[in-house]
C-alpha cells in the first residue's frame, strides 16, 4: 500500500515518466498479453545453479481490516514470526515475558521504528522491496529501506574465527543441489525478529535455505537456532514474490524522521 | 586511514580486530609473481567481453581533495545563491554535513572519504558498496537512458557505459541535500556528474569527474582522484547508529 501509495503521489506530480519504476525487466519470460510469467521455469546462471536475482517483496497474506489496509501491507510473519505455528515460537520464560511487554507497545522501541538496521530476517517480511544480485562467489541483496545492503559469500570461505558483534551478522552459503544454504552468525544482543519484538540474542544462529520453485517464487526456509531466547531451534518459510518491471525507490529512514519523540507506551 | 578506522574499532571494543577478519580468499583474476604473491604492478583485470573490470574494494589515496575539491583548480566562479550556501557551510564548521546526521555522502563524496567502497559488475548492472553507512549505488549498463524528471534521489540515477579503457559513469536526478566535498561545495538538482574511471593496473584506478551545474557553477568544472586497491580484505559493518555527536557541534 505504501508502494502504491507513493506512486500516486509521483502521479499527483506528474514525475511518473521520470522513474525506472516502469522499465521492463530484463530476461522475464512473457505472456501473449505482455504479461509478465510468473509460472515460468525459474532463470539459471551460467554455472547451472538457479539465479536468485530479481526484486522481491514478502507476500502479502495477511487480510487487510474492514477500513482497508493500513500504510504498509506487511505479512503476518512481520508481526509474528511464529504464525502458523501450533503453540507458537518457543520461548525461554523471560522472552515470552518481554515479547507480551513489547507487544502491548505496538512497537516503541523496534529497532525498525527507531530507523537502525532491522536485520537480515525482518529484511524478508518488511513491505519494502530487495534486490538480490548473484554474481560468481557473492549473492548480494540492496534492500530498498536505507538504500543497505547484505553480502553472502558463496566463494567456499569459512566463517571468521571471532566475529566483531554486527547487525547483519557473517553469511556465508553453499549450494545443496537447488537450493542456497545460507548459515549466518556473529550478531550483536539486542536485535528483534518480528513486530511483536521476538528477542535474538548474540548466541543467534540463522540458517536460511533460499529455492526459487518458479520465476516469480522465491522460499526462504528460516532455521533460528538461539537457546539464550529458545527452548530449541524452530524453523519458518518466508515467501516471497518477483515484483516484475519495476524498480528501488530511494528511501532514508532517518531522513526528516518526525514520528519518533511522538510515540509513546499504551498504559 | 583504513588502519586508523581499525585502530578506532580497537580502541573502542578491546577486541583484536584482524581476527574479526573474513579468511582471505585469494582473487584469481589477480597477476601473480613467481613466489605466488599478488603482484599489484601487474596488468589490470578484464572482463570476460574484454572490457576494463573495476572489480573489488578500493580506498582513495589521500584526503587532498577531500574537504575542497578544487583545491586542485581550476577555481571557478560559484553563482551568488550557490556562494551563500558555502559561505555558511564553510562558517558552520560542517555542523550540517550529511553525513553528521547519518545521511548518505552522495556524489563524489562518498568515494572521496576514507572508508572503502566496492564495485562489483554483473550483466546490465555495476553495484557500487560503501563500507561508510553501508549504503549501496546502482549504476545501470543495459543502454537505458537517463530518466527525464526523476524523483531526486541522494546518489541520482546512474548509467554507465565503457568507451575505450574508460568506465563512465553519467548521473542526474540528484536531490540538492548532498554535498560534493566535506567543506559542503554545493550543489542544485540540476547536477550531472560524469566520471570516467580508468584502471591503470591492478593496484592503481583513477575517477575524472565532472560537476556540471549551472545553478550553481559558471562553468563545468572536474577534479581527478586516485584510489588503490586493498587485496584480502573485507568491509568492516559501518552503521551509523549511536550517533552521539550532532547535539554537541555549534558551528563556529
Amino acid at each position: 500500500m505504501k508502494r502504491r501509495l507513493l506512486i500516486a503521489g509521483l502521479l499527483a506530480a506528474g514525475a511518473l515518466d521520470a522513474q525506472w519504476l516502469h522499465y521492463p525487466t530484463p530476461g522475464l519470460p512473457r505472456l501473449a498479453d505482455g504479461k509478465a510469467n510468473l509460472k515460468a521455469p525459474a532463470p539459471r546462471a551460467a554455472d547451472g545453479k538457479p539465479d536468485f536475482s530479481g526484486l522481491w517483496l514478502q507476500e502479502h497474506d495477511r487480510p487487510c481490516p474492514p477500513g482497508g489496509c493500513a500504510d504498509f501491507q506487511a505479512s503476518e510473519q512481520f508481526y509474528d514470526m511464529g504464525y502458523g505455528m501450533p503453540g507458537g515460537l518457543p520461548y525461554q520464560p523471560w522472552a515470552a515475558e518481554i515479547v507480551k511487554k513489547r507487544t502491548a507497545s505496538n512497537g516503541l522501541n523496534d529497532p525498525d521504528t527507531l530507523c537502525v538496521p532491522h536485520g537480515i530476517i525482518k529484511a524478508h517480511t518488511v513491505d519494502l522491496l530487495r534486490k538480490m544480485i548473484q554474481v560468481p562467489g557473492l549473492l548480494a541483496i540492496l534492500n530498498e529501506r536505507n538504500a543497505s545492503y547484505r553480502q553472502i559469500f558463496t566463494d567456499g570461505r569459512a566463517l571468521p574465527a571471532d566475529m566483531l558483534p554486527t547487525w547483519n551478522g557473517y553469511s556465508t552459503g553453499r549450494w545443496e543441489g537447488d537450493t542456497l544454504v545460507v548459515r549466518t552468525e556473529g550478531f550483536r544482543d539486542g536485535m528483534w525478529l518480528d513486530r511483536n519484538g521476538t528477542p535474538m540474542s548474540d548466541a543467534a544462529k540463522i540458517t536460511e535455505k533460499f529455492r526459487r520453485p518458479n520465476f516469480g517464487t522465491l522460499e526462504v526456509e528460516v532455521t533460528v537456532d538461539d537457546p539464550k531466547v529458545f527452548t530449541k531451534p524452530w524453523a519458518t518459510t518466508l515467501r516471497q514474490t518477483l515484483q516484475p518491471d519495476t524498480e528501488l525507490l530511494d528511501y532514508i529512514c532517518l531522513e526528516n524522521e518526525k514520528d519518533i519523540p511522538h510515540l509513546f507506551d499504551k498504559k | 586511514m583504513r588502519r586508523l578506522t581499525t585502530f578506532l574499532f580497537l580502541a573502542g571494543s578491546l577486541s583484536a580486530p584482524l581476527l574479526a577478519q573474513w579468511p582471505t580468499r585469494p582473487d584469481e583474476k589477480a597477476p601473480r609473481t613467481a613466489d605466488g604473491k599478488i603482484n599489484l604492478a601487474g596488468p589490470a583485470p578484464k572482463l570476460a567481453d574484454g572490457k576494463i573490470d573495476l572489480s573489488g574494494i578500493w580506498q582513495v589515496d589521500d584526503n587532498h581533495l577531500q574537504f575542497n575539491m578544487m583545491a586542485d583548480g581550476p577555481q571557478v566562479a560559484l553563482t551568488p545563491a550557490a556562494e551563500a550556501i558555502y559561505k555558511m557551510r564553510l562558517a558552520g564548521a560542517a555542523k550540517d554535513r550529511p553525513s553528521g546526521k547519518c545521511m548518505p555522502h552522495g556524489i563524489p563524496d562518498a568515494m572521496i572519504v576514507p572508508s572503502p567502497f566496492k564495485f562489483l559488475h554483473t550483466s546490465g548492472l555495476t553495484l557500487i558498496l560503501y563500507e561508510e553507512f553501508v549504503d549501496f549505488r546502482q549504476i545501470f549498463t543495459d543502454g537505458r537512458a537517463l530518466p527525464k524528471a526523476p524523483e531526486p534521489a541522494w546518489f541520482g540515477y546512474s548509467v554507465g557505459r565503457w568507451a575505450g579503457d574508460s568506465f563512465v559513469i553519467e548521473t542526474s536526478g540528484f536531490n540538492d541535500k548532498s554535498w560534493l566535498d566535506d567543506d559542503g561545495h554545493p550543489h542544485s538538482e540540476a547536477l550531472k556528474t560524469t566520471e570516467r574511471f580508468r584502471r591503470s593496473d591492478y593496484r592503481h584506478m583513477t575517477m575524472e569527474i565532472t560537476i556540471d551545474d549551472p545553478k550553481s557553477y559558471a562553468r563545468p568544472w572536474g577534479a581527478t582522484f586516485r584510489f588503490h586497491l586493498l587485496p584480502d580484505t573485507e568491509f568492516i559493518e559501518y552503521v551509523c547508529d549511536n550517533e552521539q555527536d550532532q547535539k554537541h557541534m555549534v558551528g563556529q
